[in-house]
């Protein structure tokens, strides 16, 4: 009863968000270059890019667009891997400048001590660093030998400084699988504080490659798992906000699922397209910073991203969760759009019917 | 004004006390704005002429920067009610010889709880 009393005031909290469309929450493909080679890369990043880093002033512009600016807005520095940037300490304080936030997602390869205390004093708020299983797991996954001696490094670093709002992420996959306790503990002995799980979306480099996709028992086993991490407390442990998971909403996350992209998220893309998280369908895309005001934009179209019922289409035309979910994560949207891509609440109800 | 409150109290009733912090599935948690921005310069005492390459440091933390050649420093540090920075000569006679010094700033609440809280230091550095 309580649970769908909650559920129904939520969508009532969603509807008057969309209605509010307030930007909190900006990405910046601030490049798309990459040290590393990932297995399981939704971007097909590489070293030699084919686009050029987006110059600062470009960015600056677009940004200046922004009237009365959220109290809570924050721009994510992402890529690519943003810490390639030479100005990457410039780019902070020229937000910061603007009475606005920034943070930054990274895969950890250059964050030593000297980056970590250049990027505190430029402002740096929230950071985010991935971490992929235990060394040989991690390394295997990120194509390279040296990478888990690194993100050590910078994990144990971020964690050290209280100023940082700071969380690792894991790309679930079969092989780090089997060593997620262990992942646990070792998040635990470093200090850190917050730990988000995903499972790998089927698109770039990862589509083809069949050791990326949890089987729907070692999801179930997934969500269990989170549950169980969570009634421990030593680490706030949570699924990532990417999909609907029905029976185990609110017992893996804080809150209800609720995809924000276009809602409260926007994104300036390395070209200068105007979207919302970098990982959804470029087709989505809205304008260009270098054609288009980019708060102009924000505010008079998305009309995509504010009323989803055209993906009421494919598993979702009929399903008695829809109003919950809405389609599930809009990166699950790809290509034709006539179906999404996964649908994360069919996989726990196939295990729980068996 | 009124489609806000309307908001926040639907969004208070969803009892997730968190209904308005999120994060992108591959983005970073939200920033709280728990820091405040330190500027200033250091002068020598007997010149009053700027003076470059004096370290500026937080007193009990690894954060540091050092002075520029207008003798100005500025970095962003955890929002505390009060705070020792520390100013050592690093680099001996390079830019002249100086005596160190910590002052110990304390940090009005009007500041703490400004939009942009920031406090700037004239620091004047005896010549040895």
């Amino acid at each position: 009863m309580l649970t769908t009393l909650k559920r129904a005031l939520f969508r009532e909290f969603k509807k008057a968000e969309i209605r509010h469309h307030e930007l909190n929450y900006l990405f910046w493909e601030c490049t798309t270059r990459c040290n590393l080679n990932c297995r399981h890369c939704g971007s097909d990043c590489s070293k030699d890019s084919n686009y050029k880093d987006m110059p600062l002033e470009d960015f600056l512009k677009a940004l200046d667009t922004i009237e009365s600016p959220a109290e809570n807005f924050t721009v994510v520095l992402t890529g690519g891997e943003p810490l390639l940037r030479k100005d990457i300490e410039l780019c902070g304080r020229e937000i910061r400048k603007r009475g606005m936030r920034w943070s930054m997602v990274s895969n950890g390869y250059l964050y030593d001590k000297e980056k970590h205390i250049s990027l505190l004093n430029a402002g740096l708020g929230a950071l985010t660093i991935s971490i992929d299983g235990l060394e040989s797991s991690h390394n295997w996954l990120r194509n390279n030998d040296r990478s888990f001696e690194k993100v050590d490094i910078a994990i144990g670093l971020a964690a050290s400084s209280s100023r940082l709002n700071f969380d690792v992420v894991t790309c679930v996959n079969k092989r780090n699988f089997q060593e997620l306790e262990e992942i646990r503990d070792y998040l635990i002995h470093k200090g850190v504080k917050s730990w988000r799980l995903f499972t790998i979306v089927p698109i770039g480099r990862a589509k083809d490659d069949a050791e990326m996709f949890l089987t729907d028992t070692q999801f179930k086993a997934l969500m269990d798992f989170i549950c169980e991490s969570r009634k421990r407390n030593d680490i706030d442990v949570k699924f990532s906000c990417e999909g609907f998971v029905g029976k185990y909403e609110l017992k893996v996350r804080d809150s209800n699922f609720f995809c924000r992209a276009g809602i409260n998220i926007g994104s300036i893309l390395i070209d200068g397209s105007i979207s919302a998280c970098p990982n959804i369908d470029r087709s989505f895309t809205q304008g260009n910073i270098y054609n288009d005001n980019f708060f102009s934009i924000w505010q008079t179209k998305y009309a995509l991203f504010r009323d989803r019922s055209w993906t009421k289409t494919g598993k979702c035309a009929e399903c008695k969760d829809y109003k919950d979910c809405e389609g599930n994560g809009f990166h699950y949207w790809q290509g034709e759009k006539k179906d999404v891509l996964v649908c994360h609440n069919e996989r726990i109800e196939k295990m729980t019917n068996c | 004004m009124k489609r806000d409150w309307k908001r926040k109290i639907i969004g208070g009733l969803c009892l997730t006390s968190i209904a308005f912090v999120f994060q992108a599935c591959y983005g970073t948690p939200q920033d709280f704005g728990n820091d405040l921005l330190i500027e200033g310069q250091v002068t020598s005492k007997n010149t009053g002429l700027p003076v470059k390459g004096i370290k500026v440091s937080v007193a009990d933390q690894e954060q540091y920067t050092n002075t520029d050649e207008n003798g100005k420093f500025s970095f962003y540090m955890e929002k505390l009610s009060s705070t020792r920075i520390k100013f050592t000569d690093v680099d001996s006679t390079k830019n002249g010889l100086f005596s160190n010094k910590d002052t110990l700033i304390v940090i009005k609440d009007s500041i703490l709880t400004s939009r942009k809280p920031k406090v700037y230091l004239n620091i004047e550095l005896e010549n040895k």
